[in-house]
């Protein structure tokens, strides 16, 4: 039956329109095959009219004949239908109506003639347009078909994608509804079709649905963010695109919309924004504490500097006022006096000076270490004089620092070197570099000098602490609190490591240029 | 007040820190040559010969020793309202601090101090500043024209 009626539909002919893909030799034989179906019809009924007739039996043809014809036109259309019209018209004047024999008619034949030409046209007349109509219905179902096999294709494409997609008409009814959607939403085609999408999904809108819909129908499209809900009920955030279609006419006939989930973007979004506003509230509090650090460092560099100030000075003039007045004793408090004052001065400006490290703005540069070494020497050079050091200043890295900071804080220990040494006959201070972690820089300062108890390393870099008399060693115990910090402030590290007695080793680190 | 009149304007608030300069050029004779202000409302009055000061003498000091810490107006603003005003401009102006911070001393600078003095806390070496100072924008120094003249 399939295969009949794709021939017909090739053959084509009798709506007068081209056949869509046959050949010219394709077209002529199916003509030729119509008209020979005509012919053997007509043969067909023209001897079984014959065979009546030689029987006695005269009102068999007329039937005969029109059916001969409706075959003819049902299978062979307009023109073999028209032949087989002619022929039959032509056979029955010459074999069936008196005279017989000849194509003249009987005048008495005449109006039966007449009636049987009439109504071979009718019939062929009926059966070609009964057949034009079958044949539109097929073409129009063969085409419905392929649209359905084309869209079904496309379906189970769009299936196939991971992406949310479903289908809802102008009033909000589902009407597709792909695997992604069920994926992501958690209902299945089957419970989702037919429903309201938005009262399946609870949409939540950024804005009115009135206005979503308004710039939908006025661009033709929508996107932005929406809060969905799954089947089983978790809240969801999802970039929605929506796309209008519309029929012939313009009109809008549905919606397609494909859905993101970016509930979790949306949620470390969030996250990121929570951290950034306690980073922000953090930092305005460190900035806050940092304030008051520096107005407390600037008072103190004002306030506490003055009546020191005024202690050294009334005490000098006592000394000068009443020396004479004043026994040995006296004449002793006041150089106490006076070197308590002086004491306090160095405190507080090293103190400063420490404070200054974290509130002051490091500038970076590459930074020679070696020749800042030797510059601190040559600086060292007044507590150095008379002194038997030997120093051995091996190559040293360059560092990516702030110039006056990396020397102070090889001034500090440098400058203790020369310091815990001064009891030996023959001081060595080596200052060098060697292999630390990968990407690190070590530098460490060592000398032979008195060195520290390993039991009290951790006590070393604290402000204000010291392992030592101040009558042997001076100093105000802030050398190295200030070394750790500038050391800090480059992303380093400093340790020590030393033998009661034995000397000691400094080492300072820093990441690589 | 219309008697006052000297060649080193001391602008300081703390009553030992006057004493103890005024002391330190006592030592080379020039005591009598400070006048003292202990703020910076006070100094500008002086500047200005408004307020107490309507009818003093007439003429700069040739050198302002100048705290930066000061009641009411600070120093710092005391040598933006000198440096502006067109008559004050040119007077020599030390400031005299305790502070070593650096940005005092970047202001300072900026707003064309003659020299910045970090008041030392060892008696000597205060005493020896001051007589530097006092000696050298005192005595040596020509000062511009428009300043008390030396006695």
């Amino acid at each position: 039956m399939q295969a009949r009626n794709h021939a017909q539909v090739i053959e084509g002919d009798i709506a007068g329109r081209p056949p869509p893909v046959a050949g010219h030799g394709r077209m002529s034989a199916g003509l030729i095959r119509s008209y020979g179906l005509a012919v053997i019809w007509l043969a067909i009924a023209l001897g079984l009219g014959l065979l009546g007739q030689a029987h006695g039996l005269n009102r068999v043809q007329t039937p005969l004949f029109m059916m001969a014809i409706m075959v003819t036109v049902w299978y062979g259309g307009a023109g073999p239908g028209a032949f087989a019209v002619l022929v039959s018209s032509i056979a029955f004047a010459f074999f069936f109506s008196e005279p017989k024999h000849s194509f003249e008619i009987h005048a008495d034949d005449q109006p039966q003639f007449a009636a049987f030409v009439l109504f071979a046209l009718m019939i062929g007349w009926f059966s070609s347009s009964r057949r034009r109509i079958e044949q539109d219905l097929r073409r129009a179902r063969d085409q419905l078909a392929a649209e359905v096999a084309v869209r079904t294709e496309q379906a189970s494409l769009l299936d196939l994608t991971h992406d949310s997609i479903f289908v809802r008409d102008m009033n909000d009814i589902i009407t597709y509804w792909n695997h992604g959607a069920e994926e992501l939403f958690g209902w299945n085609a089957e419970q989702a079709l037919g429903r309201s999408a938005h009262d399946l999904l609870r949409t939540v809108f950024p804005t009115s649905l009135e206005d979503v819909h308004a710039e939908l129908l006025r661009t033709g499209h929508w996107e932005g963010e929406l809060g969905k809900t799954r089947a089983d009920g978790t809240a969801l955030v999802v970039f929605a695109r929506w796309a209008l279609r519309r029929d012939g006419e313009q009109q809008p006939l549905s919606v397609l919309a494909s859905n993101n989930d970016i509930t979790e973007r949306r949620r470390r979004e969030e996250e990121i924004r929570g951290l950034n506003v306690d980073l922000a509230k953090r930092t305005a509090e460190l900035e806050a504490s940092n304030k008051e650090l520096e107005a407390f460092a600037y008072s103190t560099s004002h306030d506490l500097r003055a009546p020191l100030r005024h202690m050294a000075g009334y005490s000098e003039l006592l000394q000068k006022h009443a020396a004479s007045m004043l026994d040995e004793e006296g004449r002793y408090y006041v150089t106490k006096l006076l070197a308590g004052a002086r004491r306090m001065g160095r405190l507080i400006d090293d103190l400063l000076a420490f404070s200054r490290i974290g509130r002051t703005e490091t500038q970076s540069a590459l930074v020679s270490l070696e020749r800042l070494v030797r510059e601190v020497v040559v600086e060292l050079e007044r507590e150095t004089e008379g002194r038997d050091i030997e120093w051995k200043i091996g190559p040293l890295p360059s560092l990516h620092g702030d110039r006056a900071m990396l020397k102070v804080a090889l001034l500090n220990l440098v400058s203790n070197a020369v310091k815990f040494t001064r009891t030996r006959a023959r001081a060595e201070i080596e200052i060098g570099a060697m292999n630390g972690k990968p990407g690190e820089v070590v530098v460490f300062v060592r000398d032979n000098g008195v060195g520290f108890d390993m039991r009290y390393v951790n006590k070393l870099f604290g402000v204000f602490q010291r392992l030592h008399r101040a009558e042997a060693f001076e100093g105000t115990g802030i050398g190295l609190a200030t070394v750790q910090r500038i050391v800090a402030r480059h992303g380093g590290r400093v340790w020590a490591d030393s033998v009661l007695g034995g000397g000691a080793t400094f080492y300072i680190a820093a990441p690589k240029p | 007040m219309n008697e006052v009149m000297g060649r080193i304007l001391l602008v300081e608030d703390d009553a030992e820190d006057i004493e103890l300069t005024l002391k330190a050029l006592g030592e080379y004779h020039l005591a009598n040559e400070v006048v003292v202000v202990r703020d910076g409302e006070e100094a500008l009055d002086y500047l200005y010969s408004r307020g107490v000061y309507k009818s003093r003498a007439r003429g700069n000091p040739a050198v302002m020793l100048l705290d930066l810490k000061l009641p009411k107006v600070d120093g710092l603003e005391v040598l933006q309202a000198v440096r502006g005003n067109d008559t004050l401009r040119l007077i020599p102006v030390v400031v005299l601090t305790s502070s070593r911070e650096e940005r005092d001393m970047v202001a300072s600078y900026k707003l064309g101090v003659n020299g910045y003095v970090v008041k030392p806390v060892d008696f000597h070496e205060f005493v020896n500043a001051i007589k530097e100072l006092g000696v050298f924008w005192a005595v040596i120094n020509e000062p511009p024209p428009g300043s008390v003249a030396k006695r």
